[in-house]
């Protein structure tokens, strides 16, 4: 007892080898703990964003806070500010709840090495300004509304009297033109009617979450039940602009004049014939990227999306027009992607905590179209039947292809190929504003007959 | 007595949680190489091909077929070539791409810029082939989306429809993936052979 009690002090003083020993193993132990720590970064702790929008007397300030130093561009697009973020990495986003008299919306979407933010505003007459704050680090974004002279869009409709009557869902969105007359305003889509603000508080989830519902809905074969009770929404989608010219004729036609100026059209025969709100990609010529394409539709919570392109091959003998939806290029990672979205019920979400839900509605976002691809397909087969009929060009079909634009959209989508801009005389008749407006009216009938099959 | 029970235990414990710490720190190291060592296998692969081929040359000649575009339907048609027996697919498979930049003998369409260059091709255990072009295949000609499909198309086919090892194909620029050709088809994932799209 007495020797035990001797020794165990001597050993506290005057370490014994074994005890070195154990110095050296808890020293190791340290490093092993500091490389799993300095390692971890990678593999769990995914850096954070944090968004908010605060409204000030005459302007709002969104915040995007985040755990790291972002590289960033700002970029217009209609009543959209989008704030293209490079990262590699999967960021964690949080997003406050969203109450504000200037922005309606937060979403982004998640490409390959970078992120979309996409601010949506209440109006398209905006200027911003943005700012950056180190320590920790925070990209504020002022955002003012520019007075317009003439405030043409004065609110038609109060909330209150929307929630009170919600246009009818099916049938009836075809509707006579001078319901909606007032709504849209001019500015290709840019200033879209009131949303109802209760509604807007609790869904400002964006675009993922719509994708969510969507994917959701259609699974219980009600694809646009959920829709009722607020205006459908169809966005225009002219292909390429900008630096990206699309395909070329032989006159030196350009793909991307083209499309916007039959997209142009298409919104006005469908504003004049549909209770829709029509959003544009792009309503002047400018460069946008495939993602953001998908992501405004999705931002703007679309019912359909139409791209608008002109065909181009190296073939003389190419013409006609042809109809596209997606088809998915399934890799194994893909499949797995996709049962893992056909087992998600809201059962299994309810499981899983706040912060991972964000992580896994991007999962689904990013593969929004192929829960559409049946409804895809009708809309494809009737806008390429109506094209054959009323243009006489030859029947090119429809056709599935992995197109960049349709992956993420979540809701029925398709791309029309008009007509060759490759080939002389086509290029000739897409010039024509009357062969434009035919095209136009041509995809418009397509729409309505959908409409009237799968509302 | 009890003290000394009680450091023991204490050893034992920390031994534990130090064999817990290397456990998992072996496993890092592990996630952490896994994605790469693939690629780094690709790439040795590529770059020094099964050596025989270097002294075997006269290994004979095979008959492949490659695809083109035809001006009269729009779809991929066959058109045969010669191409030297070589000890690995991946030497085989740069042939095939290199007489498609070639374009066709007679009567059908190039689908590729004749001035593109192969850079690099590869083939992954899982059959994926990795065709990197300079970046001509995208700047020499101007796509519509028929025309980005038969260009993709004409490569996947013509590739898949030789080489057994080949199941999918994936088109990088430059040695990195592009979103597009030409603003339509998504090059982010590789293409299975379509063959709706060639001619019966």
């Amino acid at each position: 007892m007495s020797s035990d009690a001797g020794s165990i002090p001597a050993a506290s003083t005057k370490p014994t080898r074994g005890e070195v020993d154990l110095n050296k193993r808890i020293l190791t132990s340290l490093a092993v703990v500091w490389l799993a720590g300095s390692l971890s970064p990678l593999f769990s702790q995914s850096p954070r964003l944090r968004l908010s929008a605060k409204d000030h007397p005459g302007f709002c300030r969104v915040t995007i806070a985040a755990s790291l130093p972002l590289k960033y561009s700002l970029e217009r697009a209609g009543s959209n500010l989008l704030v293209n973020i490079e990262s590699s990495a999967a960021f964690r986003i949080q997003r406050e709840t969203l109450q504000s008299e200037f922005v309606r919306s937060i979403g982004w979407s998640k490409g390959g090495g970078s992120y979309t933010l996409l601010i949506e505003l209440k109006f398209a007459a905006f200027s911003f300004e943005h700012s950056v704050r180190e320590n920790p680090y925070q990209l504020i974004i002022d955002l003012r509304r520019n007075e317009a002279p003439e405030s043409k869009p004065a609110p038609p409709a109060p909330a209150a009297e929307k929630r009170e009557a919600p246009p009818p869902a099916s049938g009836a969105a075809l509707q006579p033109s001078p319901v909606i007359k007032g709504k849209t305003g001019e500015q290709g889509g840019g200033v879209p009617p009131p949303v109802n603000q209760g509604s807007l508080n609790t869904d400002a989830g964006g675009p993922a979450s719509a994708a969510r519902n969507r994917a959701t809905d259609s699974r219980a074969g009600s694809e646009r039940g959920q829709s009722a009770g607020r205006l459908k929404t169809i966005v225009i989608d002219p292909g390429h602009g900008g630096l990206e010219v699309g395909a070329k004729g032989k006159f030196g036609t350009l793909e991307k004049d083209i499309t916007l100026a039959i997209g142009l059209k298409l919104k006005a025969v469908v504003e004049r014939n549909l209770a829709f709100r029509v959003v544009m990609t792009r309503d002047k010529d400018g460069d946008i990227t495939l993602e953001n394409r998908a992501a405004l539709a999705n931002n703007h919570k679309a019912d359909i999306f139409i791209s608008v392109h002109t065909n181009g091959s190296s073939r003389k003998k190419a013409q006609g027009s042809e109809t596209f939806f997606l088809s998915l290029n399934a890799t194994d990672e893909e499949s797995r992607r996709l049962a893992y979205m056909e087992n998600t019920s809201d059962a299994l979400e309810g499981q899983i905590d706040k912060e991972n839900k964000d992580d896994i509605r991007m999962i689904l976002w990013d593969l929004a179209q192929t829960a559409y691809l049946k409804q895809s397909s009708k809309l494809a087969e009737i806008i390429q039947s109506e094209l054959n009929e009323l243009l006489g060009t030859r029947n090119r079909g429809i056709k599935q292809a992995p197109f960049k634009v349709l992956t993420g959209v979540a809701c029925p989508a398709v791309l029309v190929e008009v007509a060759f801009i490759s080939n002389p005389d086509e290029e000739k008749s897409l010039l024509s504003e009357d062969f434009q407006e035919r095209v136009a009216q041509a995809i418009y009938r397509g729409l309505r007959q959908y409409l009237q099959l799968y509302s | 007595m009890a003290k000394r029970k009680n450091r023991k235990k204490w050893n034992r414990k920390k031994t534990g949680v130090l064999a817990g710490l290397g456990v998992l720190l072996i496993v890092l190291v592990f996630i952490f190489f896994r994605g790469n060592r693939e690629k780094i296998r690709q790439i040795v692969e590529a770059s020094f091909p099964k050596d025989a081929s270097a002294t075997q040359e006269t290994l004979g000649s095979r008959t492949v077929t490659l695809f083109f575009l035809s001006d009269e339907d729009g779809m991929l048609h066959p058109e045969e070539r010669e191409i030297e027996v070589a000890a690995s697919p991946v030497l085989e498979a740069q042939q095939v791409i290199r007489e498609l930049i070639k374009g066709p003998a007679g009567g059908l369409i190039a689908t590729i810029p004749r001035d593109t260059r192969l850079r690099q091709v590869f083939i992954t255990k899982q059959g994926v082939a990795y065709v990197d072009f300079s970046k001509d295949i995208v700047e020499k000609y101007s796509y519509g989306s028929s025309g980005e499909m038969a260009t993709v198309y004409s490569i996947v086919n013509s590739l898949a429809s030789n080489f057994k090892s080949i199941k999918k194909v994936a088109i990088l620029i430059e040695g990195s993936e592009k979103e597009t050709l030409g603003g339509h088809i998504d090059l982010s994932q590789p293409f299975s052979p379509l063959n709706s799209l060639t001619a019966k």
